[in-house]
């Protein structure tokens, strides 16, 4: 098929898609102009006319990137990020700007300015967030493959709310060049994909060292996914034994006893593992970044980007209050407000600098897993499956809550996947595979085998 | 802890953020609660130690010391709310406050 012909059919779905309200900015007009480029490529890339969705705090300069903020409402970008250009490259085409919690900072895509994402199966539930419209417009078979952005298990939540593959790649894989900074120890622009091998291909398009990016790894091997093997014999796989708690959600539990089974009849070996610290992942998370996003979006202040507003008493600093009181909404105000107490003068210690304490003993936890002698560990992505919306917008401990089993990995800056697993009630549920740091490969290609042999059962397809 | 109202909007002056009056008692309520949640790291004790986790490569790659011009697609006056002579033009600076 032409990519004329896949941007044309890529429209009508949008098109179809809009009650998702997934989507910020997108037309056929960029479309077609994308399949024009793309058709004009000197030879077929590696992702040759296949259309992607772009969260939209990564940024392009032919469509406004707006964060999910009224504060950036216009805003155009002056440079494309380093991953949209290397997909392009290849030849992939940005189908539409993807909607999102407003600048990341949310669980459930219910903290944008321009509308709540609604859930593909079922429109009074969450997709799931930050990166809610990404993984809503994989699942409703819009696009078959989706950037969003982590910085605290931002891919992998949806990715399991929804029913498709997400995969947040080892810090340093993934230039960071172009990806609006959230919390810049954590942020990982991820995918999502209608399988493990959609994703994969645009991974590995996507990797690798960026001059523009002084935190991506040179000297690493370049990713590639080997094909997934008849069985997996001799693989080692630690299940931690503090994300198995006893009163776990039953259907996320029949989801992962499923995909324990399929592992052992596949010749793996299981073993049971601990990471003590795991359980100060969420509140060690709500230091950290916090932290960082107080630093990162002080730059929003009415004078370089987007959105102004004159404060009463006319002068600077009343321009910078009036203008980030009115432009950010509720959570990321609650979150700079947090970060800023957290960095204060006689806070610092009893919060941000206990937090990275906890963090690095976060991270010698995996890496004590990883030399036990296991490759990789199986825990289930999200507490629950899809929450309806408006259950936990009151309580912002609780919508934090919904990250609990991802936010650890974040910390540690490891690879992970959530892969679709089951279902309960109609609605996904999602098992997470981690590897340790840049072995992705070796992550992927077990997720193949799972999803060929877990993806034909009814309990997965729904 | 108790984070009363000044305190909140002593931080949210801190953060040059301006807070209405009536959402304080509600911003107040959750930054409080916020605050309780995170402070459960103090059940780690103090002894437990770990090499510092740093992200990103060991050591920061370093690159020819040259000023190569930034490939924009469009100048910053483009997209600042106002611009003049290669500068972001601002209201003018008051009293500095006392923080």
């Amino acid at each position: 098929m032409s990519a004329v012909a896949v941007a044309r059919e890529t429209g009508a779905r949008l098109a179809n898609a809009e009650a998702l309200n997934a989507t910020l900015a997108w037309s056929q007009a960029a479309l077609d102009a994308e399949a024009a480029r793309v058709d004009a490529l000197p030879g077929r890339g590696a992702l040759h006319a296949m259309p992607i969705a772009v969260k939209d705090n990564i940024v392009t300069t032919d469509a406004p990137t707006t964060c999910a903020s009224r504060i950036l409402e216009g805003y155009v970008s002056p440079y494309t990020a380093t991953a949209v250009e290397r997909l392009r490259t290849a030849g992939a085409m940005v189908a539409c700007k993807a909607n999102l919690d407003e600048f990341a900072m949310g669980s459930s895509t219910e903290h944008s300015a321009y509308g709540r994402v609604k859930h593909p199966l079922d429109p009074a539930r969450v997709p799931g967030g930050s990166s809610g419209g990404s993984a809503a417009l994989v699942a409703a078979g819009v696009v078959p493959a989706a950037l969003g952005s982590e910085t605290g298990g931002s891919v992998r939540q949806p990715a399991s709310f929804c029913g498709v593959v997400g995969v947040k790649p080892s810090y340093g894989r993934v230039s960071r060049y172009g990806l609006v900074a959230f919390g810049s120890s954590l942020d990982c622009i991820s995918v999502f994909g209608k399988t493990v091998d959609d994703a994969a291909r645009v991974l590995q398009v996507m990797s690798g060292p960026d001059p523009l990016d002084a935190t991506t790894k040179a000297g690493r091997a370049p990713l590639a996914a080997p094909a997934p093997p008849a069985d997996l014999k001799g693989l080692k796989v630690g299940l931690p034994k503090e994300y198995f708690p006893s009163d776990l959600h039953p259907g996320v539990r029949a989801g992962l006893d499923r995909t324990i089974k399929a592992l052992r009849q596949l010749g793996a070996e299981l073993r049971d593992v601990s990471l003590p610290y795991s359980k100060y992942a969420v509140p060690t998370y709500y230091i950290i970044a916090p932290a960082e996003a107080a630093a990162n979006l002080a730059r929003y202040d009415g004078v370089r980007y987007g959105r102004r507003k004159v404060g009463p008493e006319g002068d600077i600093r009343a321009l910078y209050r009036a203008t980030r009181g009115e432009g950010f909404g509720a959570e990321v105000r609650r979150r700079i407000l947090v970060g800023t107490y957290v960095l204060s003068a006689g806070y610092y210690d009893a919060y941000y600098r206990k937090a990275q304490t906890v963090r690095a003993l976060i991270a010698q936890d995996f890496q004590r897993a990883f030399e036990s002698g296991v490759d990789l560990l199986l825990t289930p992505t999200t507490p629950t499956p899809a929450f309806k919306a408006g259950e936990k917008t009151d309580d912002p401990v609780q919508m934090y809550l919904a990250d609990i089993f991802v936010c650890a990995i974040s910390l540690a800056g490891l690879p992970a996947l959530s892969l679709p697993v089951g279902r309960d009630g109609g609605l996904p549920i999602g098992a997470q595979l981690i590897a340790q740091d840049f072995a992705e490969a070796r992550m992927l290609s077990v997720a193949g085998v799972l999803e060929r042999v877990l993806g034909a059962t009814e309990e997965v397809r729904g | 802890m108790n984070i009363g109202p000044d305190g909140v909007l002593h931080v949210a002056k801190l953060a040059e953020i301006g807070v209405d009056e009536h959402e304080l008692p509600r911003l107040v309520e959750q930054f409080n609660h916020i605050v309780d949640y995170v402070a459960q790291l103090d059940d780690v004790p103090s002894t437990a130690k770990a090499v510092p986790f740093l992200a990103g490569p060991e050591a920061t790659p370093l690159r020819d010391d040259v000023v190569n011009p930034a490939a924009l697609a469009r100048p910053p006056a483009a997209f600042a709310p106002e611009f003049a002579d290669g500068f972001f033009l601002v209201p003018r600076h008051g009293a500095m406050e006392d923080l």
